[in-house]
């Protein structure tokens, strides 16, 4: 079980990290603020983890048989 | 609780509030090991929970449940323990006691001699727990159960309203404030509000506590369900309140951070969208305690007293205590306490609260009365036959909860859903998000535009600010509270007047199949007809009189077991015929009998039996096969080798039998009547009730293929009839009606039950489902509805043609408008009478007597 969470836990956060990057970059080459850059790069974290937890942590604990 | 590999208990979970928080207990309780599967019904805020008790006990679920920010209110039992004398008798109660697999807590206290027990009666009974204290030794008796449940339930629910109400004038207060302080610089505001009123400093104060305090439940809760990788409605309001608020606060503290500067701060926001979340919050614990309202009718039913005859003595004690085969005394206006049977008296009772029945029914001895009803005029005497859990009323009540935890189909398509919607709402969020991060700002965003109602405009608003807001507006708006509320509530409404109406549905998906039905299937015998033949005609075709040839017939049946032997002895003492034993009797197996009566020879039986004592009929069968063609069974009686006439017996239809096929009729439902008869005699019956479709020679258990064979042809079919007898054809049945079930609804086969022995109950069931699910409709469409239009709205849909935008609080108020529209909608129901039942309606036309030749061979 607590393989699960910490498994899951680093995927989605991976994953919304990873689209938070690839908001800042995109937010870079528009010349955004960094303020715009930040808040939205922020924003788009937390949207993404709330997302991705309850898709996640289901995925692996079926793969893991639980 | 006997398999221990699957049982079942069924839980009370308190604080839910919409749909998601189905799944998000659901998901709980499904994470706790040994949880095989859980179903949660919000109206009734119970969870049906399949568990393996080895591996999984109520606590562990108790505590997923709370962990997550909800209650499992648990059963409180407070038992007087005698004997106890040490502190070891404590640790030994509490160890046996905590071991058993529906106990949660167990607390012994030696000083006061008293243990209190939290535990789900469903897994582990009261009794199974002072039976555990009795065997270790020691004495246990409870207090009143089921009146302490009822009122923990009420005060639960008060409990939930005071915190919700406390909260509103809390938050709408403040919020109030914050307002009127946002709005000052504008319109005719300066002339009244001090200007102290917009400082931003005296709004972060003002909105704060708002935030923090009535607040604070969304942050935990959606906290504690991320924990667990679940996600409910509160995530939405936690992210839209919190987002609000964080910009107010920079914008406040740090105004060239970039969020739009001192002139776009969104403390009105935060504080209105808090407000008006927990308005909606607020109007549903008030309204959805409205909607159970049928089954705490029955509850209170309950009497708590009864007055008892033990050793010669009258004495009030608890209803509770009431034993069986004790003997019990009611006065006038008294309640009768259990069930139970008159010994001695008479009275009329209201029974209208079980049956439906607006009448009172005359009591005299040898009588069933039940518990819970009310006796009117005078006093009696009876024996306790039901007592405890056992009774009718007590019976009624778990059919009627059960009925309310089951989901029906419909709504496990809505809870579905709901249960991905929150998913997909923050999904869009952040679609919504980028696009107007990336796109739309620079297409349309316009400095002088504003928010709906508000006065300011979003002139320092940079790109990251109006994304951000647009995205929390997509998170309040779409918010599907009013769907998680849509199916259940409706649900309870309708199973509850269906209980007022002594109609007893078996669940919500009894009361939706009952709703979508084509066909109705009577089983004839004691469904359309009551079942008992008598006598319907008497012809006297040669010497002797009409009574005479009807005495000659009843002396020669008086020793008679046969069905129609006993229709005749009773018509001919409805008639005042005094019946002398006969001097001699035979029984003529496949033909009828012989006796000898005053020196007379009596005759009785079939064509053949006259045939064969050369008895003379020409000119009589005209008579005999009119009688046959309208489905009664014409014996021969002849006297003394002479033929004297004919009696003629048939069961009689009911009263009601032929309106309601009418009136099904007329709610273009097919009508079909089954039976064992030959098929002219069902015919003949058919007829006179109206039923155009007939199944005749059908044997008792072909009814069910019979069924089947309806089904087949696409048909979603009920079957009324017989609980026992046709069981199988009930369960084949989309939907089996037992009738006249009486009080022991228990015991009956099917989904609906109905208590009273009248077909037009039939008709009302049809009627109260087709308008729950009416109602489960409507209420769909309101919510789904207004999801469906407030979402591209929340969006931003207006703002590149009209440059208007929806704000945060302005979608929490829709939100809660939603919710509100959906409760008001289902208390409708309360006032509800199905068609057939409505006052003016015309009273049930007298049928004249129709008929059943009861298998026989005696019949001509």
């Amino acid at each position: 079980m607590r393989n699960v969470v910490l498994v899951s836990g680093l995927i989605y956060t991976g994953i919304s990290l990873a689209l938070s990057a690839v908001f800042l970059v995109l937010t870079i080459l528009g010349g955004y603020t960094w303020v715009a850059r930040i808040g939205g790069a922020a924003w788009v974290f937390m949207l993404s983890m709330i997302i991705l937890m309850p898709v996640v942590t289901p995925m692996v604990k079926k793969r893991a048989g639980g | 609780m006997t398999d221990k590999e699957a049982s079942k208990a069924t839980l009370s979970v308190g604080g839910m509030t919409c749909a998601s928080c189905v799944a998000h207990v659901e998901g709980a309780l499904k994470g706790v090991p040994g949880v095989k599967g859980a179903v949660v019904n919000l109206a009734t805020g119970k969870a049906s929970v399949d568990y393996d008790p080895a591996r999984a006990s109520i606590l562990d679920m108790k505590k997923a449940v709370d962990e997550i920010g909800y209650e499992v209110v648990l059963n409180t039992a407070s038992l007087r323990v005698t004997g106890m004398t040490c502190a070891s008798c404590v640790a030994n109660i509490q160890k046996a006691v905590g071991e058993l697999p529906g106990v949660a807590k167990v607390v012994v206290n030696l000083a006061a001699g008293t243990a209190r027990v939290d535990y789900e009666s469903d897994v582990t009974p009261l009794a199974e727990i002072k039976k555990t204290i009795q065997a270790l030794g020691y004495g246990a008796e409870e207090q009143m159960e089921g009146q302490a449940a009822l009122d923990r339930e009420k005060e639960a629910r008060e409990r939930e309203v005071k915190r919700q109400r406390n909260n509103l004038i809390m938050s709408g207060t403040l919020g109030m404030l914050v307002m009127i302080g946002m709005l000052q610089p504008y319109w005719f505001f300066p002339n009244f509000v001090p200007a102290i009123l917009h400082n931003k400093l005296v709004m972060f104060v003002l909105t704060t506590p708002i935030v923090f305090g009535p607040g604070r439940q969304f942050f935990i809760n959606s906290w504690n369900g991320l924990k667990r990788g679940l996600t409910d409605m509160n995530l939405l309001y936690a992210t839209g309140i919190g987002a609000a608020y964080l910009i107010a606060v920079i914008n406040t503290f740090w105004p060239d951070a970039g969020f739009g500067g001192e002139g776009v701060t969104f403390y009105e926001a935060a504080a209105l969208l808090t407000a008006f979340i927990i308005l909606g919050r607020y109007l549903e614990a008030v309204t959805r305690g409205r909607t159970s309202e049928a089954i705490r009718r029955l509850m209170k039913l309950q009497p708590k007293t009864a007055r008892v005859l033990r050793d010669g003595q009258e004495m009030e004690i608890p209803a509770e205590e009431v034993q069986i085969d004790d003997l019990l005394l009611v006065r006038p206006g008294e309640s009768i306490p259990v069930d139970g049977i008159v010994l001695e008296g008479y009275s009329s009772v209201d029974q209208s609260m079980i049956t439906g029945e607006s009448i009172p029914v005359e009591k005299k001895t040898g009588d069933e009365v039940i518990g819970g009803t009310i006796n009117k005029t005078g006093a009696f005497r009876f024996r306790a036959t039901r007592v405890g859990k056992d009774t009718a009323l007590a019976q009624i009540i778990k059919l009627v909860e059960d009925a309310q935890t089951t989901k029906a189909p419909i709504q496990r398509i809505a809870d579905k859903v709901a249960g991905h919607f929150i998913l997909g709402v923050h999904a869009l969020a952040l679609i919504v998000f980028l696009f107007w991060f990336f796109v739309g700002y620079n297409l349309w965003f316009i400095p002088e535009s504003r928010l709906i109602l508000t006065p300011y405009t979003l002139s320092e608003m940079g790109v990251f600010g109006f994304a951000l807001l647009i995205s929390v507006a997509v998170l309040v708006i779409s918010c599907p509270c009013a769907v998680g509320l849509a199916t259940p509530s409706a649900i309870m409404a309708g199973s509850g007047k269906g209980a007022e109406h002594g109609i007893l549905f078996k669940g919500a998906e009894a009361i939706e199949n009952t709703a979508k039905l084509q066909a109705v299937i009577f089983d004839k015998t004691g469904t359309l007809t009551w079942g008992e033949p008598s006598v319907t005609d008497v012809l006297a075709l040669g010497d002797l009189p009409e009574d005479k040839v009807l005495l000659m017939a009843a002396v020669a049946e008086k020793n008679s077991e046969h069905p129609l032997g006993e229709a005749i002895v009773h018509g001919a003492r409805d008639r005042g015929l005094k019946l002398a034993d006969a001097e001699s009797f035979n029984a003529i197996p496949g033909h009828g009998v012989e006796a000898a009566f005053e020196g007379h020879n009596i005759l009785l039986g079939n064509r053949k039996l006259m045939a064969e004592r050369n008895i003379a009929l020409e000119g009589q069968m005209a008579e005999a096969e009119r009688l046959e063609h309208e489905g009664k069974t014409a014996m021969f009686v002849a006297v003394d080798g002479k033929f004297a006439g004919i009696v003629a017996v048939a069961d009689t239809l009911k009263e009601t039998s032929s309106l309601a096929v009418r009136a099904l009729n007329n709610m273009g439902i097919q009508v079909v009547m089954i039976t064992g008869d030959n098929r002219r005699t069902a015919e003949a019956i058919a007829r006179q009730v109206g039923i155009d479709r007939v199944l005749a020679e059908v044997l008792p258990e072909d009814k069910a293929s019979e069924v089947k064979k309806l089904q087949a042809e696409g048909l979603k079919v009920a079957m009324v009839g017989d609980g026992i007898n046709d069981a199988p054809a009930l369960a084949q049945a989309d939907v089996g009606i037992a009738i006249g079930s009486g009080t022991d609804v228990a015991k009956e086969t099917g989904e609906v039950i109905l208590v009273k022995d009248d077909l037009m109950d039939v008709v009302a069931a049809l009627q109260i489902g087709r308008q729950t699910l009416r109602l489960i409709k409507q209420n769909l469409f309101w919510a789904f509805g207004y999801n469906t239009l407030a979402i591209p709205l929340g969006a931003g849909l207006l703002y590149p043609f009209f440059a208007q935008m929806v704000s945060p609080e302005l979608a929490a108020l829709l939100m809660a408008t939603s919710s509100l529209s959906v409760t008001l909608n289902t208390l409708r129901m309360r006032g509800y009478i199905p068609q057939i039942r409505r006052p003016g309606r015309a009273a049930p036309v007298p049928v004249s007597v129709s008929a059943e030749p009861v298998a026989s061979q005696r019949g001509a």
